[in-house]
C-alpha cells in the first residue's frame, strides 16, 4: 500500500492552470521537498492536500484512501498536519493553549465530560494528563519553555513560526506539511530549524513534505526533491540529480546552485 | 445564460416602468356615477399598529348599513380599504392608487397622524374631501385645509379636560406627566400645563419617553420620587404597559390617567396582565355597552353583518368618524358634486351620533373640543365617569 | 360534615391545579428553549453558511435580514399586535432590604439567571473541548479547521446556543413589557452597543458592558430624561474613538 501519493493533480483558477497534472509518491518517514520559483504552484499543492482547495482532477492517496473532496478538518483527522507560509495561529491565546488545541482530535471524552474532571482517576483526567505530557515534550523539544504562557500576538516572528510547528506536531500527524518554515528566520534560527526537522523525522516517525526557498537547507536534509515551474513538473530525484538539471538552473536563473 | 437572465430582468423592469407611466392618467377619474359613490380609507391591517386597523372596518359597517337601507339618494357606497401598515410611504402609494385608478370621491378615517400628513396636501390638490381622520394633529386644522374635516378631539384639548378632572374631581394636587416625545405627547403636555396654570399649579414631573424605549426604570423612579399622586400618560400602548409594570415593580401606585388612544380597555387589560384596571382615560365615543339608541342599533348590526369582529372602541370609532360624511352626502341630494358635499359639510352644526357634537364652518374645520372620561373596571369593563366635556380654554376656537 | 376530608381533598386538588399550571408553563418553556435552539441552528444553516467568507459587516447585514424575515413570518403567523406575556413571577412582590432600595422577584430572577448562564459559559469556554474549539474557531477559522475542528458544527452550536440565551433574555424583556414580533429590535441595538462598549470578543466584557450601559442610561436618564435614549450611543462613540476594541478586550495594534 502506498503511504502517500499524488496522482495527476490539476487545478486552475479562472483559466490559469495553477497546477497541471502533477504526480509524486512519498516514502514513509522520508523528507520530500518541493522547490520552484514563486507562483509555481507549491503552496497550491499543499492547499489541495489539506482540503482547502478542491482539485479539478486527480487523486490524493493517504494510506490507501483517496482524500480528495474531504474538508480540512477531515484531512486533519486523517493525520495530515501543516504549517502556513503566513502563520495561522490563535493569536489571542497563549503558546500553551495553541499547542493544546493541536490535541483537539485526540480528545476522546465527550462534549461536557471533559469539563469536569470527576476525580483524579477518571478517564477524562487521565486523558488530560496524557495530552499535557505530549505538549510539554514539544515545548521542551522546540525550546519554547520561556514563552509558554505568552500570548502569541506578543511573540516575534521566528518564535511564532516555531509555535505553529509545535502545534502541528501536537496533532501527532503521520504526514507533516511545512510551508517555508525558515522564512523570516535569522541564520542561527535556520540552523536550529535544520536540526529540528531532522529530529522530528527521527523522533516522531513522521513523513515530511517541505516547501523551502533556502537551497542549502533543502539540499542538506531532503531525501527526495521535486522541482516544478509554472504548475508543471520539471524533475524529481535526489539532491544531486535535481540541482544539476538544466531546467532547474534555468528556472533559478542567476542563482548559484553550485553544481 | 447569465447574460440572458440579466437581459430578461432589465426588459421586465423597463416594461413595468412604462406600464405604470402609461397608467397614470392626466386627471383622476370621477368619484361617483349614477349607481355608486366610491369612498376610501387607509389603515394598518397588518404590522405593528394592526390593532387600530379596526377603525377602517368600523366605517365599513356604517356603509353596509347605509347600503342595506337603500343607499344615499339612489346611489350605493362602494368602499375600499387599503393596508398601509402604518407606514406613511405606503399610505402615499395606496392613496394614489385609489384616487388615480379607482376614482374615489372622498376619504374617511385613516389611522396615524404621520400617515395623514403624508397625503393631506395631495388630497387637497385633487379636491378630494377627507372626513374624520383617525388622529389629531394641529397641522390638520391650522392653517385651514378646505378639504379636511376633523372629528377627533385635539390631544391638547383632551389633556386640558383630563387635568381639570384630576384637580377638580379627584382633588389631587401633585400631577406628573409621562409623554411620548413627539407631536402627540407634546400637545398633551401643553394642554395639561395650560390647565394647571389656571389653578396656579404646575406638573411635579414632566418625563419624556421615546416611542421605542423598552426600559422606563429611571422615568418611573423620577415620577415616584416627585411624589405624584396622579400620572397623566400620553404614550403608546407598549410604553403604557411597561410604565405600569415597572411602577408595580418599584411599588409606585399613583392614579394613572391616559389619553383616548389607550381607551381600548380589553386590549390594554390583556396586554398589561390586568394592571390596566383602575386606569382613567379620555374617550372620543360612547362606551361599548352604552344604551344610547344609536349604539344599540350599530351593535346589533355589527353582530349581524360582521359577527367575527370584536365590538370595541376603535371599531365604533370608525363609525363615528364616517357618520358626518354620510350626513353630508344625504344633504347634498341626488345632484351630486364635490362642491355640494363640501357645502353640506361646512354647514354641519351640532351634529351628534355616538361621538361628540360636531360643528364645521367654512373657517373652522376642527369639529369638536369635547371628550368623555371613562375608567377601566374589573375584567376590562367600561365605567363612564363624566359625559361630554368641552375645553373652555381651547385656543383654536379663539382664532 | 366531613369538613376535614373536604379540606384535604380541596387542598390536594388545588395543589394539582397549581402543579398543572406550573407544568404547562415549564413545558412551554422547555419547548420554547428547544425551538429557539433549532431556529438558531437553522438560521446559521440557511442564511450564514451559504455566504462564502462573509466580512463582519456582511454577517451583520445577513443577520439583520434574517431577523426581518423572521419578524415578517411571526407577524404573519401570530399577528403583529402586542400580546401579554408573563413569567411565573409576581412583579408586585417587592422587598426592601435597604431603605429606599426596592427589589422585586423579576429583578432577582434576572440576576440569578444571568449569573447561572455566565458561570456556565465561563466553565464551558474554559474547560470543555467544544468550548475551546469555539474560541479557536472565532479567533481563526482557517487554523481551527486545520486542527481538525469541525467548524460547521461549531457554528451550528454557537447559533443554537446564542439563540437559546436570546430567547431567555427575550422572555425576561417580554414579561416586563409586551410581546410583539418587533419588540426586541430596540433592546437588540442597545445590547449590541453594550457589547461594543465591553469588547465584542470578551464575555465578561460584554456583561460588564451591559451593566455599565444600564447604569449609565438610568443614572443619566434620571436627571436628564430627554437624553436617556441617546446617551448610550454617545458613550459608544466615545469608547470607539478612545478604545476601538472595547473597554475590556485585549487590544492589539497590528505590527507592520
Amino acid at each position: 500500500m502506498d503511504h502517500f501519493k499524488v496522482e495527476n493533480l490539476s487545478i486552475s483558477f479562472g483559466g490559469l492552470k495553477a497546477v497541471n497534472n502533477i504526480s509524486f509518491s512519498v516514502e514513509k518517514n522520508s523528507i520530500f521537498s518541493i522547490i520552484g520559483p514563486n507562483g509555481s504552484g507549491k503552496t497550491t499543492i499543499f492547499n489541495m492536500i489539506s482540503g482547502i482547495y478542491k482539485p479539478d482532477s486527480g487523486r490524493i492517496i493517504c494510506d490507501g484512501e483517496n482524500i480528495v473532496g474531504s474538508s480540512p478538518d477531515h484531512v486533519a483527522r486523517k493525520g495530515v498536519a501543516r504549517t502556513f507560509q503566513n502563520i495561522e495561529l490563535f493569536s489571542n491565546a497563549t503558546v500553551m493553549d495553541n499547542l493544546l488545541l493541536g490535541r483537539h482530535i485526540h480528545m476522546k471524552t465527550g462534549v461536557f465530560a471533559g469539563a469536569f474532571m470527576w476525580g483524579r482517576g477518571s478517564a477524562a483526567a487521565k486523558e488530560e494528563i496524557a495530552n499535557r505530557e505530549i505538549v510539554e515534550n514539544i515545548i521542551d523539544f522546540l525550546d519554547l519553555q520561556s514563552v509558554r504562557n505568552h500570548y502569541v500576538a506578543s511573540l516575534p516572528y521566528g518564535k511564532r513560526k516555531l509555535v505553529e510547528l509545535g502545534r502541528a506536531l501536537a496533532l501527532e500527524p503521520k504526514i507533516l506539511l511545512l510551508d517555508e518554515p525558515s522564512a523570516g528566520m535569522n541564520t542561527e534560527e535556520k540552523g536550529d530549524l535544520n536540526i529540528w526537522i531532522k529530529d522530528i523525522q527521527a523522533d516522531y516517525q513522521v513523513t515530511i513534505l517541505l516547501i523551502e526557498h533556502d537551497m542549502n537547507m533543502i539540499m542538506g536534509i531532503s531525501d527526495r526533491i521535486f522541482a516544478m515551474n509554472q504548475g508543471e513538473k520539471i524533475v524529481e530525484g535526489v539532491a544531486a540529480e535535481v540541482q544539476c538539471h538544466p531546467e532547474v538552473i534555468k528556472a533559478y536563473l542567476g542563482e548559484d546552485l553550485s553544481c | 445564460m447569465m447574460f440572458k437572465k440579466k437581459m430578461l430582468v432589465s426588459v421586465i423592469a423597463v416594461w413595468a416602468v412604462l406600464c405604470i407611466a402609461q397608467a397614470a392618467p392626466a386627471a383622476p377619474p370621477a368619484g361617483f356615477d349614477d349607481n355608486e359613490i366610491r369612498i376610501g380609507q387607509w389603515g394598518p391591517q397588518t404590522g405593528p399598529a394592526a390593532p387600530w386597523g379596526s377603525v377602517a372596518r368600523g366605517s365599513k359597517l356604517l356603509f353596509d348599513i347605509v347600503n342595506e337601507e337603500g343607499g344615499i339618494n339612489g346611489r350605493k357606497i362602494k368602499y375600499f380599504i387599503r393596508d398601509d401598515m402604518y407606514n406613511p410611504a405606503q399610505t402615499v402609494g395606496v392613496v394614489k392608487e385609489l384616487v388615480e385608478r379607482q376614482g374615489v370621491f372622498a376619504f374617511v378615517g385613516g389611522v396615524g397622524a404621520a400617515c395623514g400628513m403624508a397625503v393631506k396636501d395631495y388630497l387637497a390638490a385633487n379636491k378630494i374631501p377627507w372626513v374624520g381622520p383617525s388622529a389629531a394633529d394641529q397641522d390638520f386644522i391650522q392653517p385651514l385645509n378646505p378639504y379636511l374635516f376633523a372629528v377627533y378631539p385635539l390631544y391638547r384639548d383632551e389633556a386640558n379636560v383630563l387635568a381639570q378632572y384630576i384637580v377638580e374631581k379627584l382633588n389631587m394636587k401633585k400631577v406628573g406627566m409621562l409623554y411620548q416625545n413627539d407631536a402627540y405627547g407634546k400637545d398633551g403636555l401643553e394642554g395639561a400645563k395650560e390647565r394647571l396654570a389656571t389653578y396656579k399649579m404646575s406638573l411635579v414631573a414632566e418625563i419624556p419617553v421615546e416611542p421605542t424605549e423598552k426600559d422606563l426604570a429611571s422615568q418611573i423612579l423620577r415620577l415616584k420620587n416627585s411624589g405624584a399622586e396622579a400620572v397623566l400618560m400620553f404614550v403608546n400602548p407598549t410604553a403604557a404597559v411597561i410604565a405600569l409594570k415597572t411602577a408595580a415593580n418599584v411599588g409606585f401606585k399613583p392614579q394613572w390617567i391616559s389619553s383616548n388612544t389607550l381607551s381600548d380597555y380589553p386590549l390594554m387589560f390583556k396586554i398589561s396582565g390586568g394592571l390596566w384596571e383602575g386606569v382613567i382615560t379620555g374617550a372620543f365615543g360612547e362606551i361599548p355597552d352604552s344604551t344610547h339608541p344609536l349604539m344599540v342599533k350599530y351593535r346589533e348590526a355589527a353582530k349581524r353583518l360582521n359577527p367575527q369582529e370584536r365590538w370595541g372602541t376603535f371599531y365604533s370609532a370608525g363609525i363615528l368618524f364616517a357618520d358626518p360624511l354620510v350626513e353630508a352626502l344625504k344633504k347634498a341630494g341626488r345632484n351630486l358634486s364635490t362642491e355640494a358635499v363640501m357645502k353640506a359639510l361646512n354647514s354641519i352644526k351640532d351634529y351628534q351620533t355616538i361621538g361628540p357634537k360636531i360643528n364645521w364652518t367654512e373657517k373652522q374645520h376642527q369639529g369638536t373640543d369635547s371628550v368623555m372620561i371613562q375608567k377601566c373596571g374589573p375584567n376590562a369593563s367600561y365605567i363612564q365617569l363624566q359625559g361630554w366635556t368641552t375645553n373652555d380654554l381651547a385656543t383654536w376656537k379663539k382664532k | 360534615m366531613p369538613v376535614g376530608q373536604l379540606l384535604v381533598e380541596g387542598l390536594a386538588i388545588g395543589a394539582c391545579y397549581g402543579l398543572f399550571a406550573t407544568a404547562v408553563f415549564w413545558l412551554a418553556f422547555v419547548i420554547t428553549m428547544l425551538f429557539s435552539i433549532l431556529l438558531g441552528v437553522l438560521i446559521e444553516f440557511l442564511f450564514l453558511r451559504p455566504a462564502k467568507h462573509p466580512s463582519i459587516l456582511g454577517m451583520i447585514v445577513i443577520t439583520l435580514g434574517a431577523e426581518m424575515f423572521l419578524m415578517g413570518l411571526a407577524s404573519w403567523k401570530w399577528g403583529a399586535e402586542q400580546k401579554f406575556f408573563s413569567l411565573p413571577l409576581n412583579p408586585s412582590v417587592t422587598y426592601e432590604p435597604v431603605k429606599g432600595m426596592i427589589i422585586n422577584n423579576w429583578a432577582i430572577a434576572v440576576f440569578a439567571v444571568t449569573a447561572c448562564i455566565m458561570l456556565f459559559l465561563y466553565i464551558f469556554f474554559k474547560y470543555t473541548k467544544l468550548g475551546v474549539a469555539m474560541r479557536a474557531t472565532q479567533q481563526n477559522k482557517h487554523a481551527a479547521k486545520i486542527m481538525g475542528i469541525r467548524t460547521e458544527r461549531v457554528f451550528s452550536f454557537a447559533w443554537g446556543f446564542s439563540s437559546l440565551i436570546g430567547a431567555v433574555a427575550g422572555m425576561f424583556f417580554a414579561s416586563r413589557a409586551t410581546l410583539d414580533p418587533a419588540f426586541m429590535m430596540e433592546p437588540f441595538l442597545r445590547a449590541f452597543a453594550a457589547a461594543v462598549l465591553g469588547g465584542l470578543m470578551s464575555i465578561p466584557g460584554v456583561i460588564i458592558g451591559g451593566a455599565l450601559m444600564g447604569l449609565i442610561e438610568n443614572f443619566f436618564g434620571y436627571y436628564w430624561p430627554h437624553w436617556k435614549p441617546i446617551i448610550a450611543f454617545i458613550v459608544i462613540i466615545l469608547v470607539l474613538c478612545l478604545r476601538p476594541s472595547g473597554l475590556f478586550a485585549k487590544h492589539y495594534v497590528k505590527k507592520v
